[in-house]
């Protein structure tokens, strides 16, 4: 198990490094963007004076390479500084939203995980049969619209003409937690409909893959029933790709819901940070974007890693 | 029309007006129509219409347009949804009524010298912050001074440019001096950035804490997201019936629509004209549309080949079908353009000039005299200008076909349109806020140096009679000349207007409001919280 | 009992007896399994629902008959060799490939196929279908049935387009990544995990905005955005071959990294890529369609299902069905490619079954 520590500690520390070069990469592509911060602030009716003063109070006026150092220093201290439009706290501004958007993604990945790994064992399982078709057609039909017709579907039906959930899933205080399942339940069946058929269809095809090899076959010549050579011999050596995909849909589910969260009027962190994009609020963007980054390395490490165990073989590189 | 016929109309017009449903100028229109007197239809008019309010209930409003980065600073005012909430809590020196009139709001009176220079304000005694303080001079003074001076960063600082100086004459009177007159300065203090806030002692205001003079106090805010209110009693003003209020920034169109469908708010902004007469089938909601002094224009260069020759110009104000872009593009929810940045719901608006109609004919023929048969243009846009916008452009392109005229559309980013197409391509597509008076619009975006003049339109005669006009206090010579200056923008002009935007927003039924609906902003001025009530 | 309903059940029970005398075990539970289902659906849903399912039965036995007439047609046209393969296509990948054709005809022939012009305004908004508009009009008055032909030959070509240049990219750089190891391994993963961490709609953003919404900065964009996530799926996969013995085997005979590749790694790690194919090019679509929700996808008149879809879309919120015409054009692709990738899955795994 050393190794793996180990491993596990060289990838933190390669994390910290690509969320530098990220920061680097938005800094200067929010730079790039076309327009500028004090105009979008004040709108079309904006004079050249007040948008000279605006920017001076925003401290614009100083080279870019500048304020780059300044925000890196108080980022290294771990203070990721105030938003340039409104002089909040960067903290203040996402943490609660950051809150909600984690709620959701956990959510929709408790449905969904677990259902598209077991359903694609199934239709692994019944390959080629008339559940195997079906499943296929509809999770494909679910992913092939975009998502925010999706939740407009939903909404008509479940919200709309059936009245068991309520259209917008806007948060207050206090809520109970059976009272938040509820108001999040559309938002979180619309993610669940988003990822589940990328990570069945994964499931499925990593196993069938493995089903023509001899160990496989001599499972078979034992006779070991069906579901048992899946789930005893094909699956624990599929893991490697079916991991991956989870991991994948696990950080779509807490970067990509942009859409829901517009649609649900979700007061979660995909808003804020289109909102700070069209306001070129750099600080914002840049934390969001962090954000999303660690995120994104913790749920790949956690993938190598989960791949790692489950196939020996990696653990001692030749 | 026998009088039986005439007995009925009038009644069903006075349930008309009990329920709200036509305007004073129709109800008055029709009345006389059916034999009745001027002063008896005004004496009917007052009946009717007075279905008395009934107080309480919690009003829950869906608003489109809010962002996170959203403040209460009054000179960064810019998404609707922070008008809405700053028309709730805080108030203005003046505001439009419903029926279109100047009326008092925190000043109850004014009056100019001769030469409109100088303005003097009368404060409401009557009128508190909700912190309890007296709005006083002081408050006045720095609310205004807000957006002046050189290190403003207010958006409003153009509108009061021409104010010289603040002069306080006692606790409850302000006197505006001017550079140069200015007829519609009363009207301009209603401009939604110029609230007034509590002063500081060093002659700031304090925006920060949210307090107001408005007729409901602010007690939750989150930006971009919901902002809640309790009903101030001490308002100086009638109306406030309900006792909470709360605004939800929904901005996906869908979700404001199944959300009053579902019940989950009382009203919603800003109702999609595609699913629009779909919504009015539904018999718990009420579709309100009204005309607004909004516009949409496609500034063309006047100093950029080719828009450089006016025949040109013309050639492209003829080349537009704007009733089948009104039908298709707004659904009908708008009032139809003829070039000249003036709408009917403004004062002052010239009836009865030559409509700039379709005329394919007409077109080439000016095409040829100047010499550009076969133009091939190009025009910008964006789908963020208005709903529509990019449509509204492809089949304008396919009419002008007809003309022999081919305009590309090119569909520019939503963001940073206004900083990158505006002013800077020669043809674009511009959605213009409502404002108040068509001096504040012309002297915005039509004088010579205007830093706004978008179609770089340079005409001696229509800014010598803008000039004129501005310190004009007779209103029928007012008038007469912005009929002068209309024909002006019409024939020579570089701006095409298509139309004028209707606001169109939607309420359940059992919210109910006056007779006539103010054509300043969406929800009856941005002032429905404190205008509308629940039925009793 | 009206005469359908007796002809109904005539039929299915017809049906059922036939399969049951020739043995053929699974037509006989269908037909059988949907008779006693009907006799329930009938009570609930009236004559009504019965005829629903005749429509659906309907329409699946005429989109069968299609697929076996069309992949008789493929064996006819194809030399022997192909045609042996074809004859192990199951009926489904036939559909798949059937609609697939379809849709290449339908692109490439646009503008002989369709009735009316891409933008050519002919009816006023959302004119009801008539016998010269198959499908009604869009909110301008565009004949829909057009833009729907000309949007296969703008969305798929788009699509195709991304989706092979990210998966030439991203598998290239797996494949390298998987047999050099060491620094190159490290140094591919880093970057992938760069671009990945961006969220992919605010990164297309940034990138458009920045270089502006031309076609070819879009299919860059899109494939830069997914070149990563192929990378790290052909990088697993290749890496669990890598540590096979055949491949050290190879290496020990001395063979250089280009034909470890090409003749060792990749084909033993198809399957899992190809599945991936399929999936990529929908979510290419939607990446589309979510671009031109912010404004920056193809530039208009130009039909485009997944701006078509975002158009309309309000209008499902009333039960009206014109978004769903476009979005029934994406999802008809989709699973017809998955169909057929399906099948080239189950041959390259090696099953016989």
């Amino acid at each position: 198990m050393g190794d793996i520590l180990g491993l596990i500690g060289k990838r933190l520390g390669l994390g910290v490094f690509i969320l530098f070069v990220i920061s680097i990469i938005i800094f200067f592509m929010v730079e790039l963007l076309p327009g500028d911060i004090a105009q979008a602030v004040l709108g079309q009716g904006a004079t050249e004076e007040n948008l000279a003063a605006l920017r001076k109070q925003m401290g614009l006026d100083q080279p870019a390479l500048v304020r780059y150092g300044e925000w890196l220093a108080g980022a290294v201290t771990l203070d990721f500084g105030s938003s340039i439009v409104t002089g909040e706290r960067v903290t203040t501004v996402i943490g609660e939203r950051f809150m909600n958007t984690l709620f959701l993604a956990a959510y929709a990945a408790v449905i969904a995980v677990p259902v598209a790994i077991i359903l694609g064992v199934i239709v692994a399982l019944l390959r080629n049969s008339i559940f195997d078709r079906v499943a296929n057609v509809v999770t494909l039909s679910f992913i092939s619209s975009p998502e925010f017709f999706l939740g407009y579907i939903l909404i008509l039906f479940f919200a709309v003409k059936w009245q068991m959930f309520p259209a917008i899933s806007s948060l207050s205080e206090g809520m109970s937690l059976g009272e938040l399942l509820i108001r999040t339940f559309l938002p979180a069946l619309t993610l669940v409909l988003v990822v589940m058929a990328h990570m069945m269809r994964m499931t499925r095809a990593a196993i069938i893959n493995l089903l023509a090899s001899p160990y496989i076959e001599m499972a078979k010549l034992k006779g070991a029933p069906p579901w048992k050579v899946i789930v005893k011999h094909a699956l624990p050596n599929a893991w490697a790709p079916i991991i991956n995909v989870v991991a994948l849909n696990l950080a779509y589910l807490i970067t990509g819901v942009v859409l829901v969260e517009v649609v649900f009027v979700y007061p979660g962190i995909g808003q804020a940070l289109v909102d700070a994009v069209s306001k070129r609020d750099f600080p914002i963007v840049q934390a969001c974007c962090l954000i999303f980054a660690a995120t994104f390395i913790l749920l790949n490490l956690a993938a190598d890693v989960g791949a790692i165990l489950t196939n020996p073989r990696l653990r001692h590189p030749k | 029309m026998t009088n039986k016929d005439n007995q009925i109309l009038i009644d069903r017009l006075a349930d008309a007006a009990r329920d709200g449903k036509i305007s004073r100028r129709s109800f008055m229109n029709y009345s006389m129509a059916a034999g009745m007197t001027a002063s008896a239809a005004t004496g009917l008019w007052g009946t009717s219409a007075k279905a008395a309010p009934s107080r309480g209930g919690t009003f829950r409003l869906g608003s489109h347009d809010g962002n996170t980065g959203d403040t209460h600073d009054p000179g960064t005012y810019v998404t609707f949804s922070m008008i809405q909430v700053a028309h709730t809590f805080r108030a203005y020196l003046t505001l439009i009524e419903p029926d279109g009139s100047l009326g008092p709001d925190v000043a109850q009176e004014w009056s100019a010298s001769p030469d409109a220079k100088e303005w003097t304000f009368v404060i409401n005694p009557k009128a508190t912050f909700h912190s309890g303080k007296k709005v006083t001079a002081d408050d006045v003074i720095a609310s205004i001074n807000h957006h002046r001076g050189e290190d403003t960063t207010s958006a409003a600082a153009a509108l009061v440019s021409d104010v010289e100086e603040l002069v306080k004459v006692d606790d409850m009177t302000v006197t505006f001096k001017l550079a140069a007159g200015n007829a519609d300065l009363p009207w301009l203090m209603t401009d939604y950035h110029l609230a007034i806030c509590p002063a500081n002692d060093d002659g700031t205001i304090d925006w920060q804490s949210g307090d107001g003079c408005g007729p409901y106090k602010l007690v939750e805010t989150e930006f971009g997201v919901n902002y809640r209110f309790v009903r101030h009693d001490d308002w100086h003003l009638e109306g406030a019936y309900f006792d909470e209020c709360v605004v939800t920034v929904l901005n996906d169109p869908n979700a404001r629509q199944t959300a009053l469908v579902t019940g989950d708010v009382d009203a919603v902004t800003q109702i999609e004209l595609k699913t629009l007469s779909l919504l009015q089938r539904d018999p718990n909601i009420e579709i309100d549309n009204v005309p607004s002094a909004a516009a949409i224009t496609m500034p063309m260069f006047c100093d950029t080949a080719p828009f450089d020759n006016v025949d040109v110009r013309n050639a492209l104000k003829h080349s537009m079908n704007r009733q089948e872009i009104m039908d298709k593009i707004t659904f009908g929810t708008s009032t139809i353009g003829n070039d000249f940045h003036h709408s009917p719901a403004m004062p002052y608006w010239p009836e009865g000039l030559e409509q700039n109609d379709y005329d394919p004919d007409k077109a080439k023929s000016l095409l040829k005299k100047a010499g550009a048969e076969g133009l091939s243009t190009e025009i910008s846009v964006a789908d963020s200008v208005f709903s529509g916008a990019v449509d509204m452009c492809v089949l304008f392109s396919e009419q002008a076909k007809a003309s022999g005229i081919d305009i590309s559309v090119k569909r520019e980013p939503n963001d940073g349109y206004y900083s990158d197409v505006w002013l800077k391509k020669p043809w674009c597509v511009v959605q213009w806020g409502a404002r108040p008076t068509p001096d504040v619009m012309y002297s915005l975006a039509y004088k010579s140096d205007a830093a706004w003049n978008e179609s770089r339109w340079q005409n001696e005669r229509f800014n010598e009679l803008l000039l004129k006009a501005k310190a004009e206090l007779d209103n029928d010579l007012r008038a007469e000349m912005y009929r002068e200056m209309a024909i002006l923008a019409k024939d020579d002009g570089g701006t095409i207007i298509p139309f004028f935007p209707n606001f169109v927003y939607a309420r359940r039924s059992n919210v109910k409001h006056g007779p006539e609906l103010a054509a300043s902003w969406q929800m009856d001025g941005a002032r429905a919280a404190s205008r509308w009530w629940f039925e009793g | 009992m009206s005469v359908f309903v007796i002809g109904y059940y005539t039929l299915l029970l017809a049906v059922s007896c036939l399969a049951a005398f020739y043995n053929k075990r699974q037509i006989f539970m269908v037909a059988f399994g949907l008779t006693l289902v009907s006799f329930i659906l009938g009570i609930v849903g009236g004559t009504a629902a019965l005829q629903a399912v005749a429509i659906c039965a309907g329409l699946l036995g005429l989109a069968a008959m299609v697929s076996f007439a069309f992949r008789e047609f493929l064996i006819q046209i194809s030399s022997a060799e192909m045609g042996k393969e074809l004859r192990t296509a199951p009926m489904t990948a036939a559909f798949g490939m059937f609609v697939i054709f379809v849709y290449i005809i339908m692109g490439i022939f646009a503008p002989w196929i369709a009735p009316h012009g891409e933008a050519e305004v002919i009816a006023s908004a959302f004119a009801p279908a008539d016998e010269n508009m198959l499908l009604g009009a869009d909110q301008l008055g565009r004949d829909m049935f057009s833009r729907i032909i000309y949007g296969a030959r703008n969305s798929v070509g788009l699509a195709l387009a991304a989706t092979i240049a990210a998966f030439v990219l991203g598998a290239l750089a797996g494949l390298l990544a998987a047999t050099k190891g060491g620094w190159f391994d490290q140094f591919m993963g880093r970057v992938a995990d760069v671009i990945m961490s961006i969220p992919s709609l605010i990164f297309a953003l940034l990138m458009l905005s920045i270089f502006g919404p031309h076609i070819h900065v879009i299919i860059i964009a899109v494939a830069v955005i997914y070149a990563p996530r192929v990378f790290r799926l052909t990088r697993a996969v290749a890496g669990n071959v890598v540590v096979m013995d055949y491949i050290e085997a190879a290496q020990l005979r001395g063979e250089g990294t280009w034909y470890l590749i090409r003749r060792e790694i990749l084909p033993n790690s198809t399957a899992p890529l190809v599945a991936e194919f399929g999936l990529e090019f929908c979510f290419v679509f939607l990446l589309v369609a979510g671009l031109s929700f912010l404004g920056l996808g193809i530039q208009p008149p130009t039909a485009d299902w997944g701006s078509m879809v975002r158009e309309n879309a309000t209008l499902i919120s009333f039960g009206d069905i014109t978004p769903l015409i476009p979005a029934a054009a994406i999802a008809l692709l989709t699973v017809g490619v998955n169909f057929v990738v399906d099948w080239m899955l189950h041959r390259s795994s090696g099953l016989k079954e």
